[in-house]
């Protein structure tokens, strides 16, 4: 297993040598580099004070581009099952991080690290073991691959795997924001919901309702205008690459629908984890809980006034020395 | 669920308060409040504003637990009851009418969709006369109600689930004078024919006089006197209380 981890990091690293021997891959960065320089020069002229991080910046993009693109090219090769849901288990958590990153509020980290694998390993079931079904039925007339060819490739399985993730992220973290502010904005509602005998779930829905809509329509939109207004990366990238437009387009109206639905299942799934903390056993607005919120949320607006306050004394700091020199 | 009918005719009260305290974080909202409520009269509980009322009428129906202390509904512990059950019993007006969102017709068939009580379209004008509300408003939406026109939507919704008791905080507080003699009568009504056991808060003390049979006097947490309503009137036996009525007829 390491050995083998061994052999495929130093094959990439061969590669990229490799590739840096074409000549044409310098004069293009040669050409960029004078766009570059062109930006320094505008930088200059405005006094941005933006050119050495301008530099450092395309400097590092640049490196990490080189070593994470060819790197894919090795994720992408792989065709063992088990590592394909291990890459996407390791994304989803680095998805579920960020959120928790973002947001802070208590049990965030489980609850995206939930909402986030849940759909992703839902739909990536799917889309995988598709072909499995098919592949296991004798005597076809012809050879059935699935929502994507049996046996899965890491070429397949990982870009869509991406962006099912991130569009679950996304969505459990809008799901978040969403459930946290109309849940207090509607305490009054939900309350008067509880007075009449109504559940924590069922009074929680009733005010929800609309927060999904707003969070699923974008998507839905984009769905709608697909070949118009959208021409999506992949299904570009597809053409570009030789794939007949027909199954290019099948493919993105099929990635549209696995976006949506694993939106759909994290925002769901975080809703329900989420929304629990804000009741007691005694099916009760949770006092408690509402009160650490609102602590956190007087904590994050502290440290943003801090934070301004650090750049303008340093705007401040910044203007003194430069009158003092003039 | 038989055992849960909630009725237990060998106890005498509806509510009987066991030194109930409740505390938000360190600040002590009631404090050790001991009285029993008893059957088939409407109660009144008033108090100058701050003094704990609505906190009161929460901790009734249980959208709030005490910190300490104990409460019994019909001689049974509040805290061993399914909340929603307890709630579908002992219905709550809160004072600021939180409507949802829809027409009115919606929000008076909120409870009794989760319970499964039949409406006839009759059966929902006769609960707008019985708010004092023209039979128009049923298909209203509820955007663009005024404050006393929600605050008759919120009564009649508390209403249409048909509670054995019926917790008000101050429902007549934005009303007219005829409105609120029709609620009023309404609510006599019902503590006599139906039995509806009713716990007003409210500011008025001629509505109190009007309506109520028992008056529970709070100020600063505390319950500082209760006694039947004649008798408030009559003999005013402490001095905060007295201090209380006089600024009160002053205005
Ligand atoms: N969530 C809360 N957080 C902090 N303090 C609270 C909270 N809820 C109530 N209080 C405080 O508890 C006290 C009692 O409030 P309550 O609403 O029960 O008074 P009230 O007697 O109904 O007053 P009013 O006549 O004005 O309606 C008030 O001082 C109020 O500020
Ligand atoms: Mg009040």
């Amino acid at each position: 297993m390491a050995s083998e981890l061994v052999a495929m990091i130093y094959q990439t690293l061969v590669e990229i040598w490799q590739a840096l021997k074409e000549p044409n891959i310098w004069i293009r960065i040669g050409l960029s580099a004078i766009l570059l320089l062109m930006l320094i020069g505008l930088s200059l002229w405005q006094r941005t004070n933006l050119e050495s991080k301008l530099v450092w910046s395309f400097l590092r993009g640049f490196l990490q581009v080189v070593l994470f693109g060819s790197f894919l090219t090795v994720i992408f090769g792989i065709q063992k099952i088990w590592m394909q849901f291990l890459i996407l288990l390791f994304m989803s958590a680095f998805a579920a991080f960020t959120n928790y990153q973002s947001y802070h509020y208590p049990k965030v980290l489980l609850i995206g690290l939930l909402a986030i694998t849940a759909s992703t390993m839902f739909i990536m079931s799917i889309v995988i073991f598709s072909g499995a079904i098919f592949a296991a039925i004798p005597n076809l007339p012809f050879k059935i691959e699935g929502i994507i060819p049996y046996p899965p490739q890491g070429e397949f399985v990982i870009p869509m795997g991406s962006m099912v993730i991130s569009s679950a992220m996304r969505m459990s973290g809008i799901a978040l924001e969403r459930a946290k502010s109309d849940i207090i904005k509607s305490r009054g509602k939900i309350e008067a919901a509880l007075a009449l005998g109504d559940s924590p779930k069922n009074a929680v829905k009733t005010i929800l309702k609309d927060s999904y809509k707003a969070s699923l329509l974008p998507t839905i939109n984009r769905v709608a205008t697909l070949g118009i207004v959208s021409l999506p990366g992949l299904m570009s990238g597809m053409i570009i690459g030789g794939v007949p437009p027909i199954e290019a387009a099948v493919y993105q109206v099929v990635i549209f629908l696995m976006l949506l639905s694993a939106a759909f299942i994290a925002s769901i799934t975080t809703n329900m984890l989420f929304t629990k903390q804000f009741f007691t056993k005694r099916e009760q607005i949770n006092l408690v809980f509402l009160n650490e919120l609102a602590q956190l949320e007087q904590k994050k607006a502290e440290e943003r006034k801090n934070r301004q306050e650090k750049r303008r004394s340093w705007w401040r700091r910044k203007k003194q020395t430069e009158e003092n020199q003039k | 669920m038989v055992a849960m009918t909630l009725d237990n005719e060998n106890s005498e009260s509806i509510f009987s308060v066991q030194d109930v305290s409740f505390k938000i974080g360190s600040i002590q909202i009631l404090s050790h409040i001991t009285i029993e409520i008893n059957k088939h009269k409407i109660t009144g509980i008033i108090g100058p504003s701050g003094s704990g009322k609505s906190t009161f009428l929460r901790l009734l129906n249980n959208l709030i637990s005490p910190t300490t202390g104990k409460i019994f509904f019909n001689g049974q512990d509040i805290a061993e009851i399914p909340p929603t059950l307890l709630r579908k019993q002992i219905g709550l007006v809160q004072q600021r009418p939180y409507l949802f969102e829809g027409t009115v017709k919606e929000n008076l068939l909120y409870g009794p969709k989760i319970w499964g009580i039949d409406y006839s379209e009759d059966d929902l004008l006769h609960l707008l006369d019985k708010v004092a509300l023209p039979h128009e408003f049923l298909e209203r939406d509820i955007e663009g109600l005024s404050g006393g026109e929600q605050q008759r939507v919120s009564l009649a919704r508390s209403l249409a689930n048909e509670p054995q008791v019926l917790l008000l905080d101050e429902p007549t507080s934005s009303l007219d004078v005829i409105s609120e003699e029709i609620i009023e009568s309404t609510l006599k009504r019902l503590s006599e024919e139906r039995q509806v056991k009713v716990i007003i808060v409210t500011h008025s003390l001629e509505q109190t006089e009007r309506l109520t049979e028992q008056l529970l006097f709070l100020k600063g947490g505390q319950l500082v006197e209760t006694a039947p309503t004649e008798e408030f009137f009559t003999q005013y036996r402490n001095d905060e209380i007295r201090s209380f009525f006089k600024k009160k007829e002053e205005n």
